[in-house]
C-alpha cells in the first residue's frame, strides 16, 4: 500500500461511509405533508422521537406496543445511512428478547445468521477459541447468544410493524433544524419538502445519532477521546463461503501484522474488517484495488467474490455526562459513542429504548410519578459508561501505545499461546451484555439483573416464555411468586393487584402445590435460575425483563418494592 | 498488600531473576520482566492487592 503523502482531515463519524460497491437495496417510505404546514397551527405530542435509526425504531416501537402515541422523525426517507450501509451487524440475546416482545424476531431469526463459535488468531496459530452456547450465562434464554444481520433489515422489520401497531406517526423527510427548550417542554422546527414547521412536546427522545445537533442545543457536557485507530471494512460475498465462525486475528500475517475481523451475515454476505496503519487515508485504503489487494491476501488469487460494500472508519469514544437534559432524553449514539468491538453500539441502544418506554408510558398512563423518568439516566448511564470502558480497554488492546502498551500485548500474547490464563488477557472485544443497574433509585439491591426469557410451562403443559408473562402483564409489573402459595399470601398479591399495575402469578415447581388460579410450572427451575432466587421467594419483574427487587415472603417488603420501582418516594 | 517479608529465600530469588536476565538484549529482557510480571499478577489474582502493588510500584521514595 502506498503512503500518502497528504492526511485530510478524519472525520470520527463512528458511521461507515459507502464508498464503493453493488450496495444494498433498502426500501423508501412515503413522504406525507403534515397537517401543520397548511393549518400553521403548533400542536403538543406527549412524544417526539427523533432520529429512525436502530434506537429511534425499537423506541416509537415499544411504544406503539404500548399503546403511546408519539411521533418519529426522520431525516431520511429510508432505513440504513445514504442509502448504503450497513453498520451494525451482531445482535445480542437481550436485543433480540426485546426484538421478540416487539413482535420482529421471527423475521429476524428467518433472515440472520446465528454463531456461537469464535476463534482468535496471531500470526497463523490459533490461540483460543469459545463456544457461546457452552457458556451458561447464554444457555438458557428461548433466544440464541447472537445473531448476525445487517442493522438495516431490522429498522425495515422494525418499520413494518409499527405500521402495523399504529399509535406512531412515522414522518419521513423530516429534519428537525432548530430547537427551544421551555419549562416541561420543547419547541422543535422541523423541514421537510414541503415547508417548515414547528411542534411541541413534552417529552423529545434524541436518538438521531452520533452527528447530533442537540447535544450544542441543550448543553450537554462529555467526555470524549479519540485515537490514530484506522479500519476498513469489506463487505463481500463469496462463492464458497468460510466456515460459519467469527474469526479474529489480532495479528495477521496478510494485513501487514495488523487486525483482522472476519464475520458472517445475512444474504451470504461477509463482513471483512481490517485495521489499517496508524493515520492511513480512508481514501486511499478503500480504493477498489486496495481492497481487492488485501481480499487476495487473506483468501488467495482464486476465490471469487463480489464486493458488496466498502467503508473506511474512524472511532471515537463518547459519553455524555447527563442522559437527559429538561424534556430531551439521549439514547444510542446520542448517549454514547463506542468503538464497535464487542457490539457494545446498537445493542446498548436497543436497551436505551427498552428501558425509557415502559417508564414513559407508565408515566403517562398516571401509573407512575414523572420522577421515575429520572432512573433513565441512573440506569442507562450506567450502561453507557460500562460499555465506553469495555470498548475502551479492547481498543487499547488492538492499537497499543509504541512502546510498553505494544511491549505487554506481545507478552501477553506469548503466553496466551503457552498458558490456559493468559487468553483473558487477550481482548478483541467483550461481547455486550445486558448491563445490570448497581445504583438505580428504582431497583433495590436485590434486583438490577436482565431476566432471560426463559421457557416454562403453561397450566395447560403448552410451552411458554418469561416475554409470554411480561405480554400479559402489558406494560406493568409482574410478580412471579415461587413455591407454595399461602391464602394469606394470595389476598394480599390480589389486593396489590387492585391498586397497582401489578399481575401475579404462581410458579409451581416440582415439589409446590398449586395455589392460585394463575400459575405456571417450571419443572427444570429455569424460571427460579433466571430470577437468582431459591425456594419460596417473590421476584418483581419490570416491563424492560429486568428484576426490580426479590424477597422471601409476601408482605410490606414487596408492597414497597412496587413502590419503589415505580418511583413512588417512600 | 503484604509489605512484611513474605519471601522464603529472598537472596536466591533476586538472584535467579538477574540470571535470567543476563546476556540478553534489552529488549528481550523487557519482554521477560512483562511476562513476568503477568505471570506473577496472575498468582496474586486478588484484584485489590494488585492494585495496591502497582499504587505502591509508582510511588517513588523522595531521593
Amino acid at each position: 500500500m502506498n503512503t500518502p503523502t497528504t492526511y485530510r482531515e478524519t472525520a470520527f463519524t463512528n458511521s461507515y461511509e459507502f464508498t464503493q460497491g453493488s450496495g444494498y437495496c433498502l426500501p423508501e417510505y412515503p413522504f406525507t405533508e403534515p397537517p401543520e404546514i397548511k393549518s400553521g397551527e403548533v400542536h403538543r405530542h406527549q412524544v417526539v422521537i427523533v432520529g429512525g435509526g436502530i434506537t429511534g425504531l425499537t423506541m416509537a416501537c415499544c411504544l406503539a406496543r404500548l399503546g403511546v402515541k408519539a411521533v418519529l422523525l426522520d431525516e431520511d426517507n429510508t432505513v440504513g445511512v445514504k442509502g448504503a450501509s450497513s453498520r451494525g451487524i451482531c445482535y445480542t440475546q437481550k436485543s433480540l428478547e426485546i426484538f421478540q416482545r416487539l413482535g420482529v424476531y421471527e423475521r429476524i431469526v428467518g433472515k440472520g445468521i446465528q454463531w456461537s463459535v469464535g476463534r482468535t488468531f496471531a500470526g497463523k496459530d490459533e490461540v483460543y477459541s469459545f463456544d457461546l452456547r457452552k457458556q451458561s450465562s447464554f444457555d438458557r434464554s428461548i433466544q440464541p447468544p447472537f445473531i448476525n444481520i445487517q442493522q438495516f433489515y431490522i429498522e425495515g422489520y422494525l418499520v413494518e410493524r409499527i405500521y402495523g401497531l399504529g399509535h406512531v406517526d412515522l414522518r419521513w423527510k423530516s429534519r428537525v433544524v432548530g430547537f427551544e427548550q421551555h419549562k416541561g417542554f420543547a419547541t422543535l422546527t422541523v423541514e421537510t419538502p414541503a415547508g417548515q414547521y414547528k411542534l411541541e412536546a413534552d417529552h423529545v427522545i434524541d436518538a438521531s445519532g452520533s452527528h447530533t445537533p442537540f447535544h450544542a442545543w441543550c448543553g450537554a457536557t462529555m467526555t470524549s477521546r479519540r485515537g490514530d485507530d484506522r479500519w476498513c471494512i469489506a463487505d463481500v460475498r463469496f462463492k464458497s463461503h468460510p466456515p460459519m465462525e467469527r474469526h479474529t486475528w489480532i495479528e495477521a500475517p496478510f494485513n501487514g501484522n495488523r487486525a483482522v475481523w472476519q464475520h458472517l451475515m445475512a444474504d451470504d454476505v461477509w463482513r471483512i474488517d481490517y485495521q489499517m496503519e496508524p493515520n492511513a487515508d480512508p481514501e486511499v485504503v478503500s480504493r477498489e484495488e486496495v481492497v481487492r489487494e488485501r481480499l487476495q491476501q487473506q483468501f488467495g488469487r482464486d476465490v471469487e467474490y463480489e464486493i458488496v460494500w466498502v467503508g473506511p472508519y474512524a472511532y471515537r469514544s463518547q459519553c455524555l455526562d447527563k442522559l437527559r437534559i429538561g424534556s430531551v432524553f439521549f439514547m444510542g449514539d446520542t448517549a454514547k459513542i463506542v468503538s464497535p468491538f464487542g457490539a457494545r453500539g446498537g445493542n446498548t441502544g436497543v436497551s436505551d429504548a427498552d428501558n425509557l418506554a415502559w417508564k414513559l408510558a407508565a408515566v403517562l398512563k398516571g401509573w407512575a410519578p414523572a420522577s421515575l423518568l429520572d432512573s433513565y439516566d441512573e440506569e442507562r448511564h450506567e450502561a453507557a459508561a460500562q460499555n465506553v470502558r469495555v470498548t475502551n480497554r479492547t481498543a487499547r488492546f488492538l492499537r497499543p501505545a509504541e512502546g510498553m502498551e505494544r511491549l505487554f500485548r506481545k507478552a501477553s500474547i506469548s503466553l496466551a499461546r503457552q498458558y490456559h490464563f493468559a487468553r483473558q488477557l487477550i481482548n478483541t472485544g467483550r461481547m455486550a451484555v445486558a448491563n445490570s443497574y448497581t445504583h438505580s433509585s428504582v431497583c433495590d439491591r436485590t434486583g438490577g439483573q436482565s431476566v432471560q426469557n426463559v421457557a416454562f410451562n403453561w397450566a395447560d403443559g403448552s410451552k411458554g416464555g418469561v416475554n409470554d408473562l411480561l405480554a400479559w402483564a402489558d406494560g406493568g409489573l409482574l410478580v412471579l411468586l415461587f413455591g407454595d402459595m399461602p391464602s394469606t399470601a394470595c389476598q394480599r398479591l390480589r389486593q396489590l393487584a387492585l391498586h397497582a399495575p401489578v399481575r401475579c402469578v404462581q410458579v409451581v415447581g416440582p415439589d409446590n402445590r398449586v395455589g392460585a388460579l394463575e400459575h405456571v410450572l417450571d419443572p427444570h427451575g429455569y424460571l427460579q435460575g433466571a430470577c437468582h432466587v431459591f425456594g419460596h421467594a417473590w421476584a418483581l419483574i419490570r416491563p424492560d425483563g429486568y428484576l426490580a427487587a426479590t424477597g422471601e415472603s409476601v408482605d410490606t417488603g414487596l408492597i414497597q418494592a412496587v413502590e419503589r420501582s415505580l418511583g413512588i418516594k417512600q | 498488600m503484604k509489605t512484611t517479608l513474605h519471601f522464603q529465600d529472598a537472596d536466591a530469588f533476586y538472584e535467579q531473576l538477574l540470571d535470567a536476565h543476563a546476556g540478553l538484549e534489552r529488549e528481550q529482557s523487557e519482554l521477560l520482566n512483562a511476562r513476568l510480571i503477568l505471570l506473577l499478577a496472575n498468582q496474586v489474582g486478588d484484584a485489590q492487592v494488585l492494585g495496591e502493588c502497582i499504587e505502591a510500584a509508582k510511588r517513588l521514595p523522595p531521593a
